[in-house]
């Protein structure tokens, strides 16, 4: 169907007439998006398919299919909507569409392949009913799918055009300009400025030798696609805009500034241009009324300066793209002198909408100073990244968590990054910000072209900042002194700080230079470069000090500071790369002392871990599954007797005569005392119950911890400077005070937590209702039962689900039910736990909170729920459960056992007077300086549990070794606080050459059949094979040879030459 | 005439004239290193910063490039200012130590130390050689290449130029009294004349002997007893 040049706007509306009637609005259509996103994740494919099918099933009449630009879903790309219905199927793959093809024709929705919402579980079919699309309010996108861009027909057919006609009839500029100054557009480029008053500029410059206007497709921030997506999917859009701006200022020639890389947009600018020139829509006399107007496309040459308006100019003059003074604005003096008004894709690509729907219509759509919507390219940490469309002024919150649906991972959201390289991040907790461009300034960034890049934990904010500068010192043009320089030595200070090698004046000087960056520089780009170097040392200047002070960068992304993740990430700093090294190597003794150098508890460890080193190997980090270090570690210290490693020891005669008082026999106490007896002081454990462990006895039950194991841990670190007192407890046998008085020159408090919170409802004290601890204790320590019949837990942390294990095993209970008031995912139990817990019989009911104890002849009888559904984010980044009213029932039970959270029975220590040591009211747990351990009163200190709460082993083994270098510091009169060291990895354990090539998958850890398991205690982890072992070695990526392998001498010259003679 | 108001004394100045212009008539020193009667001003180093406007729309503009507004408020040396040029010239006495005007410039600033990593370049980029090259002796010789952190002058494809008629100019100009070509053999370089040129304290021995006043002298390393 050929279309004819139009020479006047009645041929105009005859043709539209005609492709309207010509379409038939029943036919299906399959619309496939095919932008640079879509083409790359697959839909070429997909287009291939639906064309066979359809030409060799004859279907031509039945369906039609149209390729169009991205739709904005990009994670759910290859995507296929079908129209008119509005059927959704994400992630499609070749053998699908066939599927869909003949479903199509038939008028079928095929449920199985549509998309699943992640929270209920259900279907859902059409596309605006999916969470991402609901919140969103898509003007400028929607369009896309009505579209190929490829087809003038197609944008005229569904009303393009439209609003150039409108105004042509309404043959009055000064019209349309008032439209666009009544709508309250703000360029969508960035700086906001409003682009009916820069019109209104242009239109009374002097035209006699012409004026331009420009579109400026130079989309150079790294997160940010909006503009190439418009470009792809609509081009016709932005040169209806331009058109009608032509109009409106009485310009004469139309540029559009794209970048080379993009070569979709710029191949579909190109056919639109001329598509629209054939018609008649572009060049001199448009339809008839007098309008000549003529755009040229311009490719950009990879600066991103480029994307500054003055530098823009002379880029498209043939110079080098470099900024200049203004004023004179473009406005008055731009391209080769001539008035010039330069304006974002998006911002086109808003016009035909203000002039169709009316000014007035416009600025009611978002706030008041900020109208219309805007394009959001929303990546990183989020599970919906994509395109999102929204009226200005709505919530970081929502876009983040309602269109984006929370983090993509575990980690908890901690920022959001606006406006590229320029811009600056937000915290989590500024999320209620709403998004305009003057709030974003306020809270020291800015709007930008709009990417948004979310950032969970995992995201180092200093490493953020290098990266950004890196960019920026690449990109600024170099013209000024304070940019150039600027963001190179704003680099090497960020590289230094990143380096472990910052100080505070680093810190300082950073600031101050920043600050003048931004004061001295001529153009936008050296004046907002300092952003992100301010921002985030506005909000996450903690971060900052972590690396200079601490030496640490907690997300384990900054390798100088790092070295191994796994090293790092251990509390006790214990070096699994150089143990597993040895282990591939087969030198086992050697692997058995890196472990125990730094950790007295090595076999306890090997099994109950929670293994943060494994969380941060960088072999899990990058995609693959981290390397089964705990199983190593069991592996070694299996085949290794405790009594066999010989500590370095020395002492002095200082050391000899000082007696130190140690409170609670757990992991930090006993190892408090084995690193101070290592230092030759003498110490006296106080333990209140029957033999030494802690919570080693009391709650870790036999099958995860073979009493055995702890026995002969414990043994190994008791020598002759180290007395245990058992059967003494503090508050009533001793005190604090009485201590002191005996001599003891100082005091550790480690007696842990093993205080049970309390539901707070009535009849908590009934006969059959426990509190967790004083289950697991009756079991461990005495071997009694408590538990019978029907058993509920009520919790999820690793006490409820231990206490579960625990009854599971109990001959005469009948089944055992975890209750927790969140989701599987939010239990704070380790998953594997969890696992073997289920599998052992365990039942999980989650989203249930106890309202209620019921009470039959003075017994537990059973218990009342209310469900719970999944509300608002909290502090945590977790979703708070929230009680559905009218949902209470009630469950049957026998036992009940209750293991919310643990605290400390700390009144002993905080009996009124003049000595107490200072507790925290409301978690019952004592109060120190965390980077000395003090309590407020001199010579005491504390650690593990009593100061966190229920903790792991090896947090607590942590603090125990901290304790001792803090009391020996104190009693040598040296100031404790001291600055922290680099540790990097430096031992070097050559690695062998494999001869076979190591697998790529984790090593199973066996473990003991569930048959056996039932009824009995028997530990039911097991140990792994030698040949396992080393095959789980060699995968290791040995991080650690970047610091230590030796440099490899390279042949002299003289020597080469010979080689090559 | 335009009418601007400049450290609280009225001035006026024809139109189309620069506020460094306006400043020099009134005797306001301000220092500058890539400005040159001349030729055309082009806002490269930064130093010539004075603060326009009033409260929080004040802002800092070169004031080489920057036309006289009328009403204009302009303050040539407000703590801003100072602020400003003083990071400035610490930032190119770190980088190109040797230049004699640019010490002398930092010790009138009071910049004792400099605290980046230190780096002995031999140009600040200003671009007068290339200014002069092109405006005065219309040659177009040389001109920048690269961007960001690779900027560099030079001929084009560095290859010796063919258009270049040995006139020195490029070399009576520079403010850091060094080659303003990037060759590295001096007797293939474009006029060859940078061949003899030294750092201007190296001949000194003592610290008070020296023109500059910084301590320990970043260029020499002559620390003061």
């Amino acid at each position: 169907m050929a279309i004819e040049r139009m020479h006047s706007i009645r041929d105009f509306k005859t043709l539209q007439q005609r492709l309207t009637a010509e379409s038939d609005p029943h036919i299906p259509v399959i619309v496939i998006p095919a932008g640079t996103c879509g083409q790359a994740s697959g839909a070429n494919d997909l287009i291939r398919i639906a064309k066979r099918d359809i030409l060799s099933r004859g279907l031509m009449e039945k369906v039609r299919l149209r390729v169009t630009g991205c739709h904005g879903y990009c994670q759910m790309e290859p995507s296929v909507l079908v129209k008119p219905r509005g059927t959704f199927y994400p992630r499609v793959n070749v053998s699908q569409m066939s599927e869909i093809v003949e479903a199509v024709a038939k008028g079928k929705v095929l449920d199985h392949l549509l998309f699943r919402d992640p929270e209920t579980g259900g279907r859902i079919e059409k596309q605006s009913d999916i969470p991402f699309f609901k919140r969103q309010t898509r003007a400028i996108l929607s369009q896309n799918e009505r579209v190929d861009p490829i087809r003038i027909s197609n944008y005229i057919e569904s009303g393009g055009y439209g609003a150039l006609i409108k105004t042509l009839e309404q043959a009055d500029p000064v019209w349309a300009i008032e439209e666009v100054k009544n709508s309250g557009l703000r360029g969508r480029g960035g700086a906001g400025f409003p682009t009916g008053l820069k019109w209104e500029l242009l239109s009374k410059q002097n035209g006699t030798r012409g004026k331009f206007l420009v579109c400026n497709a130079d989309e150079g921030d790294p997160g940010a696609y909006m503009d190439r997506s418009v470009l792809e999917g609509n081009p016709h859009s932005v040169i209806e805009g331009m058109l009608i701006g032509a109009f409106a200022t009485g310009a004469t020639k139309g540029i559009f500034y794209v970048r080379n890389e993009y070569p979709l947009a710029i191949k579909h600018l190109l056919i639109a241009l001329r598509q629209a020139l054939e018609l008649g829509l572009l060049g001199q006399n448009i339809l008839g009324t007098g309008l000549s107007f003529d755009i040229e496309l311009v490719k950009g040459a990879g600066a991103f300066v480029c994307g500054e308006e003055t530098a823009l100019i002379r880029s498209i003059e043939g110079k080098v793209g470099e900024p200049r003074q203004r004023p004179p604005f473009p406005v008055q003096k731009g391209i080769e002198g001539k008035p010039t008004a330069i304006n974002n894709v998006e911002t086109w690509a808003n016009i035909p909408i203000v002039l169709r729907i009316g000014g007035e219509e416009f600025a009611k759509i978002g706030t008041r100073k900020n109208s219309g919507t805007k394009i959001f390219s929303l990546v990183g940490k989020v599970k919906n990244t994509g395109l999102v469309e929204v009226p200005m002024g709505v919530t970081i919150n929502t876009i983040v968590h309602t269109v984006g649906s929370g983090p993509s991972g575990k980690a908890r959201i901690k920022a959001v990054q606006t406006g590229g390289p320029s811009g600056g991040c937000i915290p989590s907790s500024m999320f209620d910000l709403t998004i305009d461009y003057d709030s974003l300034v306020a809270a020291g960034s800015i709007m930008g072209s709009g990417g948004m890049i979310v950032m969970d934990d995992n995201t180092c904010m200093v490493d953020l900042a290098k990266y950004f500068m890196r960019f920026l010192k690449d990109e600024s043009c170099g013209k000024c002194f304070s940019c150039r320089k600027g963001t190179q030595r704003m680099y090497e200070i960020l590289e230094d700080i990143s380096n472990g090698k910052g100080t505070n004046s680093h810190l300082e000087l950073l600031e101050e230079l920043a600050q003048v960056v931004k004061d001295t520089s001529m153009c936008g780009l050296g004046q907002s470069a300092p952003n992100p170097v301010l921002s985030t040392l506005r909000y996450f200047r903690n971060e900052y000090k972590r690396h200079i002070h601490d030496k640490r960068c907690d997300a384990f992304v900054c390798k100088g500071v790092v070295g191994a993740p796994c090293a790092s990430a251990c509390p006790v700093g214990t070096e699994a790369w150089r143990y597993i090294a040895h282990i591939q190597r087969g030198e086992y003794e050697q692997a058995y002392n890196v472990i125990r150098e730094a950790n007295p508890f090595p076999s306890v460890c090997a099994r109950v871990c929670n293994h943060p080193c494994e969380v941060r190997c960088k072999a899990g980090t990058q995609g693959g599954e981290a390397i089964a270090i705990r199983a190593l570690k069991r592996f070694i210290t299996d085949r290794s007797d405790p009594l066999s490693f010989r500590p370095v020891r020395t002492t002095d005669d200082f050391a000899a005569t000082q007696r130190i008082a140690i409170v609670g026999s757990g992991p930090a106490g006993l190892a408090a005392a084995h690193y101070l007896s290592l230092k030759g002081y003498k110490s006296s454990i106080f333990e209140s119950d029957a033999s030494p462990g802690g919570m080693l006895y009391s709650a870790i039950p036999a099958y995860r911890l073979p009493r055995k194991t702890i026995e002969k841990e414990i043994e190994s670190i008791l020598d002759e400077n180290i007395t245990v007192k058992c059967g003494t407890t503090l508050g009533s046998d001793i005190t604090i005070d009485s201590l002191f008085d005996e001599g003891y020159t100082a005091v550790f408090l480690a007696f842990g937590a093993h205080k049970s919170l309390r539901l707070r409802l009535r009849g908590e004290d009934l006969p059959g209702v426990y509190p967790s601890i004083q289950y697991l204790k009756a079991f461990n320590q005495r071997g009694e039962n408590l538990a019978k019949g029907r058993v509920g837990i009520v919790g999820g942390g690793n006490s409820a689900v231990d206490a579960a294990r625990v009854a599971v095993r109990q001959p005469n209970v009948k089944g055992v039910t975890l209750y927790y008031r969140r989701t599987r995912e939010e239990m704070p139990a380790f998953e594997e736990e969890i696992e073997a817990a289920i599998q052992e019989g365990v039942h999980l009911e989650t989203l249930v909170a106890p309202t209620g104890i019921l009470e039959e002849d003075g017994m537990l009888s059973g218990i009342e729920f209310i469900n719970n559904q999944l509300g608002d984010f909290d502090e945590s980044g977790r979703r708070r459960p929230v009680p559905i009213p009218g949902t209470q029932h009630i469950v049957p039970l026998d036992t009940l056992i209750v293991a919310i959270s643990e605290g400390s029975d700390t009144d002993c220590v905080s009996v009124a007077g003049v000595n107490r040591v200072d507790v925290d009211e409301r978690t019952g747990t004592i109060r120190i300086d965390p980077e000395t351990l003090c309590t407020n009163r001199p010579g005491v200190f504390a650690g593990g549990d009593v100061v966190t709460g229920p903790n792991t082993v090896i947090d607590a083994v942590a603090a125990g070794k901290k304790a001792a270098v803090m009391i020996d510091r104190y009693l040598r009169g040296q100031p404790l606080k001291q600055p922290s060291e680099l540790r990097l990895p430096r031992h070097y354990v050559e690695p062998t050459n494999g001869h076979a090539l190591p697998r790529t998958q984790r090593v199973d850890v066996p473990r003991v059949g569930m048959d056996t398991r039932k009824h009995q205690f028997m530990e039911v982890e097991l140990t792994l094979s030698e040949q396992d072992a080393k095959l789980e070695a060699a995968r290791c990526l040995r991080c650690d040879l970047e610091f230590t392998e030796p440099l490899k001498q390279e042949p002299a010259v003289e020597e080469q030459k010979e080689q090559f003679a | 005439m335009i009418k601007l108001k400049m450290n609280g004394v009225t001035v006026s100045v024809d139109e189309g004239s620069t506020i460094l212009e306006a400043a020099q008539f009134m005797g306001f020193p301000i220092p500058t290193l890539c400005h040159m009667e001349g030729l055309s001003p082009y806002g490269a180093c930064r130093l010539c910063v004075v603060e326009i406007g009033e409260g929080a729309k004040s802002k800092l503009v070169s004031s080489c490039t920057y036309r006289a507004e009328e009403g204009l408020t302009v303050r040539t040396s407000s703590a801003r200012v100072v602020r400003a040029r003083k990071m400035i010239l610490e930032l190119m006495v770190a980088s190109c130590p040797q230049s004699k005007v640019i010490q002398d410039l930092a010790s009138a600033y009071q910049v004792r130390q400099q605290r980046f990593r230190q780096e002995h370049e031999t140009c600040i980029l200003c671009g007068l050689c290339a200014r002069m090259c092109s405006e005065q002796m219309m040659a177009h010789a040389i001109g920048f290449q690269g961007r960001g952190d690779h900027r560099a002058l030079g001929t084009p494809f560095d290859m010796k130029s063919e258009k270049c008629r040995l006139c020195g100019g490029c070399m009576y100009v520079c403010p850091a009294c060094q080659l303003r070509c990037t060759y590295t053999q001096p007797e293939q370089a474009i006029c060859g004349g940078c061949a003899n040129l030294s750092p201007p304290c190296l001949e000194k021995v003592q610290f008070d002997d020296m023109m500059c006043s910084m301590s320990p002298c970043v260029a020499c390393e002559i620390k003061k007893d």
